[in-house]
């Protein structure tokens, strides 16, 4: 038996030592099931939190972004990190030092292989994974089959039937999911989604999607020149490959240089759609849906493809700032035949195209808290949603849907032609070829 | 044949059968690299038909390409398909065996009952594992009777795969109005399951 089939033998038969189960609270109607809740005696905490009200945190594949995901769930009072789980060592003692310094202490557990930490740690309630595109849907399905939530950085799946697996998981096992589109937790954002929700601007025709303006929507297939492989306890290539094909290690891909591989990246469509396209549908009250058309346009980048959904509403993908008056990144802007609204990273508020519209900026943006109990903070939002068992305001739907039209402008640009989808059915209409694309075989063992 | 040349003369072909042959060409070259056919079977995961089903299926043995064979055969919708990777599944060990069961599993391919289900007392868990998951995916009467046999004979992660494959079964007789059965795999799990987060998940479908 070679040594990664028996790691992989004695990852799976590892007993479950720690299993700590506690009881089910009120869903309040929802069909969510809830956390497992530990006392955190050994917690070394302020007593300002409870105990019972304390939710144990694993972290996966924590890195530049994941830390900053990190330190903004470490605020959170009820939160307590006790292991993270990275194939990749300097990553993981990296977030390691962020936790034991929250903790004032050296008590995080550190793992290598996400198998052996989901099935060990049965007292982790939530979890927050941070791991490259690739991983992201099966970090998510394999840690919600262990009974965890789930908050995963975006785009949360590189295929349309990932996506839909994600969304039966959590179904599956009642689990909390949040995606990391935080601008769906943004004052700015959630002020331009309200205005158009509320008909403050009419009736809404054309909305525009910001769209990562590096990389194209063509991937490439090609490899990096190969590098000896490193020692497997530094950097596990083979686990942080995943379900890709494999390929030849190169450090720069371990190092963040996977964007723009069509293993392992979504296309500059999908690096910023991911927030824009989940913001406009959101906004639209098209987030359980996906567009049912797709105008192929000329050009490397999707630059002006014209999308409608079965509202009727144009979502136009641009990342030509100036043309469309748009600044920052990720931005959006809504048009209806009463008004406009831009919003982007950066405003200092809104813009629009009358000031009497943000009069009641402050009071928009309350009400909506008041009437969703939704914060403005992301993962804020996350921890609630742990505690209430409600659905996250970017929760499995919102993502599946919104990474559909990210998918299928992905595939209309690929095949170079128009295309219809129909959401409910999630396939192309009349287009084998363009179906043969919403998923991939995935790499053994890492199957769903 | 490289990369780039591989990709244009798939997509640039006069026919589809053309960029097909160019495409199987590459595969079965004996000077083609290993990138060279795994560019080539994700190209055939998009055109390919009946006929590249023979040259992907010889390369499900192979250690450096039997991920990118199943790649290139899990979208092409003849049933030559099926029969391959159930022969397959017949010759294969370890983990290219495993990736098979899981193709099998993609297509619902409802021939592999039988065999998938003698793969629940392997004595590999990752197998199994892959078995019951694939059994779940199939789904149906016999699928979810092997499973529902193996609940009370795994444990540990084996047991947890055997009841996401029970979860599956329940899930495709509900939707094709068959209530009965998924109550009752719903039953079961909630009752044998020594996973929490099985029990609650059965007990809130009932």
């Amino acid at each position: 038996m070679s040594d990664s089939k028996r790691l992989l033998k004695q990852s799976m038969s590892t007993p479950h030592t720690r299993r700590r189960f506690l009881k089910t609270s009120a869903a309040g109607g929802a069909a969510l099931m809830a956390p497992t809740l530990i006392p955190a005696s050994a917690l070394g905490q302020d007593g300002a939190v409870a105990p019972s009200e304390r939710i144990v945190f694993g972290g996966i594949g924590i890195g530049n972004r994941g830390s900053f995901d990190l330190r903004m769930l470490l605020r959170e009072p009820e939160v307590q990190f006790v292991a993270l789980c990275d194939p990749q060592k300097g990553r993981v003692e990296a977030a390691k030092k962020l936790v034991d310094a929250r903790y004032d202490n050296h008590d995080c557990q550190l793992y290598h292989d996400i198998r052996v930490f989901l099935a060990e740690r049965n007292d982790i309630d939530a979890v927050l994974s941070t791991t490259g595109d690739r991983w992201h849907a099966l970090a998510a399905i394999m840690a919600m089959r262990a009974g965890k939530d789930v908050y995963s950085e975006k785009p949360s799946c590189m295929t349309i039937k990932e996506g839909r697996a994600v969304v039966e998981t959590a179904e599956r096992y009642g689990r909390i999911y949040q995606t990391g589109t935080q601008r769906l937790s943004e004052a700015n954002f959630t002020f331009a989604n309200e205005l158009l929700r509320t008909g403050k601007l009419g009736k809404v025709h054309t909305v525009y999607a910001h769209i990562a303006p590096w990389d194209a929507a063509e991937m490439s297939y090609d490899w990096r020149p190969e590098e000896p492989l490193p020692p497997k306890e530094e950097c596990d290539w083979d686990h942080w490959l995943g379900p890709c094909p494999w390929r030849p290690y190169n450090s720069e891909y371990v190092k963040g240089g996977w964007r723009g591989f069509y293993d392992f990246h979504t296309s500059c469509i999908g690096e910023w759609g991911t927030h824009t396209f989940a913001q406009c549908q959101v906004a639209m009250g098209m987030q359980n849906t996906a567009a049912l058309e797709y105008g192929y346009v000329n050009n490397p980048y999707g630059e002006g493809m014209v999308t409608v959904f079965e509202n009727g509403v144009k979502m136009i993908l641009t990342r030509d700032m100036e043309k469309k008056m748009l600044k920052g990144s990720c931005a959006v802007r809504y048009e209806g035949d009463e008004g406009w609204v831009t919003v982007g990273d950066g405003y200092e508020k809104p813009e629009v195209s009358s000031p009497a519209l943000l009069e009641n900026f402050d009071k928009v943006v309350n009400e909506y808290m008041e009437r969703t109990g939704r914060p403005m903070n992301h993962w804020r939002n996350y921890v609630d949603c742990i505690k209430n068992r409600k659905h996250c305001v970017a929760d499995e739907k919102v993502m599946h849907y919104s990474m559909a039209t990210v998918h299928a402008a992905n595939i209309c640009m690929w095949l170079k032609r128009d295309m219809k989808y129909d959401p409910k059915k999630e396939e192309f209409i009349n287009d084998p070829e363009a179906n043969r694309l919403c998923s991939r075989a995935m790499r053994e063992p890492w199957i769903i | 044949m490289s990369l780039s040349a591989t990709r244009i003369a798939a997509l640039t072909a006069v026919s589809a059968a053309e960029g097909e042959a160019a495409l199987i060409a590459v595969i079965e070259s004996k000077d083609s690299s290993r990138k060279e056919i795994a560019d080539a079977c994700r190209e055939l995961a998009r055109v390919g038909t009946k006929k590249s089903v023979k040259p992907l299926a010889a390369l499900l043995g192979s250690a450096e390409h039997s991920h990118m064979a199943r790649y290139g055969l899990e979208t092409i919708a003849d049933s030559s398909v099926d029969s391959a990777l159930r022969s397959a599944l017949s010759e294969l060990k370890g983990l290219q065996r495993i990736g098979v069961i899981g193709s099998l599993g993609v297509r619902k391919d409802g021939k592999a009952v039988k065999a998938l289900a003698g793969l629940l007392s392997d004595s590999y868990p990752v197998t199994v594992q892959a078995a019951a998951r694939a059994l779940g995916s199939i789904g149906g009467s016999g699928a979810s009777k092997a499973l529902l046999s193996a609940l009370g004979e795994t444990s540990g992660q084996n047991q947890l795969a055997v009841s996401e494959g029970l979860f599956r079964c329940a899930e495709g007789f509900a939707a094709s109005g068959d209530s009965k059965q998924a109550k009752a795999i719903y039953a079961k799990l909630a009752s044998a399951s020594e996973f929490k987060q099985v029990e609650r998940a059965a007990k809130a479908a009932m």
